[in-house]
C-alpha cells in the first residue's frame, strides 16, 4: 500500500513538475499555446477569459458582448486568484492542480475494474488490463494533455467534472456524480448528453439495498437531482452577472454559432461556406447527429455503461460545435481502460498513424494559410477531415473490439475465428 | 497665433451678421508648402425657426429642411472626405477640424424621441432619406456602423432644455464610400446661388476630387441669441482642399506629366559638375509660384452671387503684404492689419480673376501649430489577430493637453480591452494618463465597438496607446465582392473641447474561405459525417456470424445462386408450357 502511494506521488510529482518547468522555462510558451486554435476554442479560450474578467471587474456586463462565452462562475472564481498578468505563477498552480485531480479520479476508475468486469458482464480477457498507475501516467505524460495544461482553456475544468462525474458513479456515489455531471454540463453544455450512461452506471454501482428500487425511478431521482443542481448553479450565475443575458451568450453560442474561428472540428467551416437559406436546418440536423449516437450507444451497450461514456467522449471530441485537442485527450485518457481489448482492433495502426499525420501537419497547413498566405483555408479544412476520420476511426474501431469482446462471451466457439455481420 | 485670431474674428464677424443678413459666402486661399493650395469655401444661411416651421423656405435649402423635419431632426452634421491632412508640414487644420469628417462619408445628428427605438427609426429614416438626396450609401449605416457617443460629440447649437433631454445622438460612418462629383452635384444644389454665380461658380468635380485632401462638410443647427426668443436655423456648407499648384496647372487636354524639356531645365549653375549634360535641380524653396485663380480651378470666378448681400468680402488669401497679388478690375482690396490678409470685394457683373506672379520672397504666412499629432496603424502580422498603435504628440512646450480618443470599430475586429495600454514618452504609466473610459463591447453581426478614452497628455509628450484585437471570420456572403482588399476601419475621432482631429482610416485584412467551394465543403463534410455515422450504427445494429455461417457472396457462389434461380424460374415456365399444351 505504502509502494503504491509512493509510486502515485512519484508520478504526480513528475507531472506536476514538467509542467511547471515549461511554464518556467519558456515564459513565452502558455502564450503562444493560448493563441493556438487547436487548443483555445471561444468558448475556452483563457485569452477570452481574461478580457470577460476585465470586464467583469470593471463592471461591464461580458455578456453583453461578442469575446466571452464561458461560464459566470469562473468570473468570481478567477477574479479571486492574484491577476494572472502581474502573478501568473497562482493560474499556472491552479492548471496543474486540475490536471492532478482529474488524473486522480481516472485512477480511481482504473482501480474499480469497472471497465473490464461490471455489473452485467465480464469480460474474459479481464486479466489483460493495464494498471490504474500506467493509465494515470498515459494521461499526465499525453503531449495533448500537457499543451493543454499550458494553453489553459477552461475546458480543463469540464475534463475534470466529467472524470470525477465518472468516478463518483463508479463507486457508487450517485448523487455527488449527478453534481459533477451538471457542473460540467454548466461549463460546456455538451456534458448533459452523457446523462443516460452516467445514470445507468450508478444504477448498476449502487451500493446493494434491502429492497432495490426499480431502475425507472432511480434515473428518474438521478434526473431531477441533476435538474435541481443545474438549476441552482444557472440561478447563482444570473444572481452574480445579474441577469439572465449569459444564456444566450453562453449557451446559444453553442447552439447557433456565430462565432466561426477555425478550429479542429467539421462545423466552422461548413457553417462559413453554408447558404443562409439552410443554415438554421443544418445547424438542427447537426446537433440531433451529435445526439443521436447516445441512444444508440447506450441500448446496445446496456451491459457496459462505462465504455459508453468513454466511445461518446470520442465521438464529442469530433463533432461537438467547438471540439479542441483537451477533448480529444480526455477520450485518450479513458481509451487505456479498455487495454484488454486493444488485440481485437484492426485499424490501430491505421488509426493512430492518421491521427499523427493530421497532429502534425495542422499547424504547419495553418500557418500556410493564415501567415505565409501560401495555402488557402482548404488547407487547414482538409487537415480537419483527417483529423475527424481519424478519430471516428479510432471510435468505431473501438466499439468493435468491445462489440467482439461481447460476442466471445456469448459463443465461445468463435474465439480466434473469422467472423462477418449480416 | 495672429492669423488664428483674425480668422477667429472673421468667423465671429460672419456669426454675429447673420441677424442681418440671410446669406453668405467666402471663400479663403492659403497657400502651404510645398506648392500647394489650400482653398476654403464656406457657405451660410439661415431662416428663423418660425417659418421653418410653416414650411417657408427662403434661403434654407428646403429638400433637406423638410428632411429633417420629418425625421425629428434638431442638429445635423454630414461630412464628405479624401485623402490625408498632412498635419506635419500644413500646421493645424481648416476651421481646426471643426468641419472635416473622416475618410469616406461621416454623420452625426441629435433626434429627438422618447425613446431609443423611436431613435434608432428617426435614424433610419434619415440615413435614408440623406442616400437619396446625396447620392451616397448613408443607407448602408446600420445598427452596426451606428454609435451613440458618450464623451465625444458636443451640440454645438442652441437647444431648449426641455428638448435637450429627449434629443438622442447618433453617429454613424462609412469609411469605404469613395466621395466623387454625385455628392458634389447635389451639395451644390442646395446653395442659393447653385453654383452659377459667386464663389460657387469656381467648384467643379475635376478640380475638387483631384485634390491632395478634400472635405465637404454641412452643418445645420439652431441658434438662439442670449435673451431673445427669435431663435434661427442656421446651415454652414463648407468646402475645404488642399490642391496641388503644378498639378492643377497642367492643361486639361493633356494631363499626363511628361520630364521637362532640357531648355527648361532650372538649374543650380552654381554647382561645379554643372554642365550642358548635368544638372542640379535649383532650390525654389524661397520662390513662391506662380499661379492664378483660372488656371487652379479651371475657369475665373463668375461674379459675385447677388443673393449674398452683406457686405463680406467674398474672396480672401493669407499671404503676407509683400507677395505681390494682381486681381482684376472692378474689385477693391482691403488690407487686413495683420500683415498677411487681403480681401477683395468684387463686382457682381464682372468675372473676377486673382494673379500671382512668381517671386522670391523670403516671407511667408506663419502656420498655425496643431494641437495635437495623431496617428494610427496596425501592428502584428497574419490574418489571425493583430494590433492597434495610435501615436498622439503633444506639440506644445508649456501646455498639457485632454482630449477625448474615440474609436468605433467594426464587430469582426474583436478587442480586447485588457491589452489596452498607454505609454508615455516610451514608459508604462497607465493610471495619469487614461483618465476616464466609456466602453461597449461589440455584438457579432449586431453592433460595432464604441471605445471612447479620455486622455491627459502632459506638455511636449507623446503618448503611445496600443490594444490587441483578433480578426474574425465571417460567413462567405459576409464578404465584400473584392473580399482580399480587405475592409476599411473608421478613423478615430479625437476631440479637443471644439477642436476635433481624425485619424486615417485603416484597411484590415481578414481571413477568407474559399469561395468557390460551398458545394465542395458541404459535401465532404457530410461525407466524414456519414462515414462515421456508418461505422457505428453498422456495428450497433448488425449481428455477429461466424464466416461460414454466413450467406456466401464471393464470385463462386453468387454464380451458383444465379444459375440456381435460373433453372428455377425456366422449370416454372416449361411447366406453364405444358400446361398449355394440354388444354
Amino acid at each position: 500500500m505504502m509502494s503504491i502511494d509512493r509510486r502515485k506521488a512519484t508520478l504526480f510529482g513528475a507531472a506536476a513538475a514538467v509542467r511547471l518547468l515549461l511554464f518556467t522555462s519558456f515564459p513565452g510558451l502558455p502564450d503562444l499555446l493560448t493563441a493556438r486554435v487547436e487548443i483555445s476554442t471561444p468558448v475556452t479560450s483563457f485569452k477570452r477569459l481574461q478580457e470577460g474578467l476585465f470586464l467583469y471587474n470593471h463592471n461591464v456586463s461580458p455578456y453583453d458582448g461578442g469575446v466571452y462565452h464561458q461560464a459566470p462562475l469562473l468570473l468570481p472564481l478567477f477574479s479571486l486568484l492574484p491577476s494572472s498578468a502581474t502573478y501568473p505563477a497562482f493560474t499556472y498552480l491552479l492548471y496543474v492542480l486540475l490536471d492532478l485531480l482529474s488524473a486522480s479520479a481516472l485512477m480511481s476508475i482504473a482501480e474499480s475494474g469497472e471497465a473490464v468486469s461490471s455489473k452485467l458482464f465480464t469480460s474474459p480477457r479481464k486479466d489483460k488490463r493495464w494498471s490504474s498507475f500506467a493509465i494515470a501516467a498515459a494521461f499526465l505524460f499525453n503531449p495533448f494533455t500537457i499543451a493543454t495544461c499550458i494553453g489553459r482553456p477552461t475546458s480543463v475544468f469540464t475534463t475534470c467534472a466529467i472524470l470525477h462525474a465518472i468516478a463518483k458513479a463508479v463507486n457508487g456515489n450517485s448523487f455527488t456524480a449527478m453534481f459533477a455531471l451538471s457542473f460540467a454540463a454548466y461549463l460546456s453544455m455538451y456534458p448533459i448528453l452523457l446523462f443516460p450512461p452516467l445514470a445507468l452506471l450508478c444504477y448498476d454501482r449502487r451500493k446493494p439495498l434491502k429492497n432495490p428500487e426499480s431502475m425507472y425511478s432511480f434515473v428518474t431521482g438521478n434526473a431531477i437531482a441533476v435538474g435541481g443542481s443545474l438549476y441552482s448553479l444557472l440561478h447563482m450565475s444570473s444572481l452574480i452577472t445579474g441577469s439572465w443575458e449569459f444564456l444566450s451568450s453562453t449557451y446559444g453560442v453553442q447552439l447557433l454559432l456565430p462565432d466561426l474561428t477555425p478550429n479542429v472540428g467539421l462545423w466552422w467551416y461548413f457553417f462559413i461556406e453554408m447558404f443562409d437559406s439552410f443554415r438554421n436546418f443544418f445547424l438542427g440536423v447537426f446537433w440531433i447527429h451529435l445526439s443521436a449516437y447516445v441512444a444508440g450507444l447506450t441500448i446496445r451497450l446496456r451491459r457496459q455503461p462505462l465504455f459508453v461514456l468513454t466511445l461518446l467522449l470520442g465521438i464529442f471530441a469530433i463533432f461537438k460545435p467547438y471540439p479542441s485537442i483537451s477533448d480529444t485527450s480526455l477520450f485518450l485518457a479513458m481509451l487505456p481502460l479498455y487495454r484488454h481489448v486493444f488485440p481485437l482492433m484492426r485499424y490501430t495502426f491505421l488509426a493512430s498513424s492518421t491521427v499523427l499525420y493530421a497532429t502534425l501537419l495542422g499547424p504547419a497547413f495553418y500557418y500556410l494559410w493564415i501567415y505565409a498566405g501560401s495555402g488557402n483555408a482548404n488547407f487547414f479544412y482538409a487537415i480537419t477531415l483527417v483529423w475527424s476520420l481519424g478519430l471516428s476511426l479510432l471510435t468505431s474501431d473501438a466499439l468493435f473490439a468491445v462489440l467482439r469482446d461481447e460476442l466471445e462471451v456469448e459463443r465461445p466457439d468463435l474465439k480466434g475465428k473469422e467472423i462477418r455481420q449480416i | 497665433m495672429r492669423q488664428l485670431y483674425s480668422l477667429l474674428l472673421l468667423f465671429s464677424f460672419l456669426s454675429f451678421s447673420f441677424a442681418s443678413s440671410d446669406y453668405h459666402e467666402q471663400l479663403l486661399l492659403r497657400p502651404l508648402h510645398p506648392s500647394l493650395l489650400l482653398a476654403s469655401f464656406n457657405f451660410q444661411s439661415n431662416t428663423t425657426l418660425t417659418s421653418f416651421e410653416q414650411q417657408n423656405f427662403r434661403y434654407f435649402p428646403r429638400s433637406l429642411g423638410q428632411i429633417l423635419q420629418h425625421a425629428n431632426t434638431r442638429e445635423l452634421h454630414l461630412r464628405f472626405s479624401l485623402g490625408r491632412w498632412d498635419a506635419e508640414s500644413w500646421g493645424a487644420r481648416p476651421w481646426g477640424g471643426a468641419r472635416e469628417g473622416g475618410t469616406g462619408v461621416e454623420l452625426w445628428a441629435w433626434v429627438e424621441a422618447d425613446t431609443d427605438e423611436e431613435a434608432d427609426g428617426r435614424w433610419l429614416t434619415l440615413t435614408n432619406a440623406l442616400s437619396g438626396l446625396f447620392c451616397a450609401s448613408l443607407n448602408f449605416i446600420d445598427s452596426t456602423r451606428t454609435t451613440r457617443p458618450v464623451m465625444s460629440f458636443q451640440p454645438s447649437g442652441d437647444h431648449k432644455n426641455s428638448t435637450l433631454e429627449s434629443l438622442h445622438l447618433l453617429h454613424g460612418t462609412l469609411p469605404r464610400e469613395v466621395v466623387c462629383t454625385e455628392n458634389l452635384t447635389p451639395f451644390l444644389k442646395l446653395l442659393p446661388c447653385k453654383g452659377k454665380a459667386g464663389i460657387s461658380s469656381l467648384l467643379d468635380g475635376h478640380k475638387l476630387f483631384d485634390a491632395s485632401w478634400q472635405s465637404m462638410s454641412i452643418d445645420v443647427r439652431p441658434i438662439c441669441p442670449a435673451g431673445s426668443n427669435d431663435c434661427q436655423l442656421q446651415i454652414t456648407q463648407t468646402i475645404d482642399m488642399v490642391l496641388d499648384i503644378q498639378r492643377s496647372k497642367r492643361p486639361r487636354d493633356n494631363p499626363i506629366p511628361r520630364p521637362v524639356p532640357n531648355e527648361e531645365l532650372k538649374c543650380d549653375t552654381s554647382k561645379p559638375y554643372h554642365s550642358h549634360d548635368t544638372c542640379y535641380p535649383l532650390d525654389t524653396a524661397a520662390q513662391e509660384e506662380e499661379w492664378t485663380l483660372s488656371q487652379i480651378f479651371g475657369h475665373p470666378l463668375k461674379g459675385s452671387c447677388p443673393l449674398a448681400t452683406d457686405g463680406v468680402d467674398p474672396v480672401c488669401i493669407n499671404v503676407p503684404h509683400a507677395r505681390q497679388v494682381y486681381s482684376s478690375e472692378g474689385s477693391h482690396e482691403h488690407k487686413d492689419a495683420s500683415g498677411f490678409m487681403r480681401c477683395y470685394q468684387l463686382d457682381p457683373e464682372k468675372e473676377f480673376e486673382l494673379v500671382l506672379p512668381q517671386q522670391e520672397i523670403s516671407e511667408k504666412a506663419p502656420l498655425e501649430q496643431p494641437l495635437l499629432y495623431a496617428e494610427r496603424s496596425f501592428i502584428g502580422y497574419g490574418q489571425e489577430r493583430g494590433g492597434v498603435q495610435a501615436i498622439l504628440t503633444n506639440p506644445s512646450p508649456t501646455e498639457a493637453v485632454d482630449f477625448v480618443y474615440m474609436e468605433s470599430l467594426p464587430w469582426f475586429m474583436k478587442l480586447y480591452l485588457h491589452t489596452l495600454k498607454a505609454k508615455i514618452n516610451g514608459l508604462d504609466t497607465h493610471k495619469d494618463v487614461i483618465q476616464e473610459m466609456y466602453y461597449r463591447p461589440a455584438l457579432d453581426r449586431k453592433r460595432g465597438t464604441q471605445l471612447e478614452v479620455r486622455i491627459l497628455i502632459p506638455a511636449n509628450s507623446t503618448v503611445i496607446l496600443t490594444y490587441d484585437f483578433e480578426k474574425a471570420i465571417l460567413r462567405y456572403t459576409e464578404y465584400p465582392p473584392d473580399a482580399n482588399r480587405g475592409f476599411d476601419v473608421a478613423p478615430a475621432v479625437i476631440t479637443i473641447g471644439n477642436v476635433s482631429i481624425r485619424t486615417t482610416s485603416l484597411l484590415l485584412p481578414l481571413p477568407t474561405p474559399d469561395f468557390s467551394m460551398p458545394y465542395n465543403v458541404i459535401i465532404l463534410t457530410s461525407t466524414v459525417m456519414a462515414l462515421s455515422f456508418g461505422f457505428v450504427f453498422n456495428l450497433l445494429v448488425r449481428r455477429f456470424v461466424a464466416v461460414d455461417e454466413a450467406d456466401q457472396w464471393d464470385v463462386r457462389s453468387v454464380r451458383l445462386k444465379v444459375a440456381e434461380l435460373v433453372k428455377g424460374k425456366l422449370k416454372r415456365f416449361q411447366k406453364a408450357q405444358k400446361v398449355e399444351k394440354k388444354e
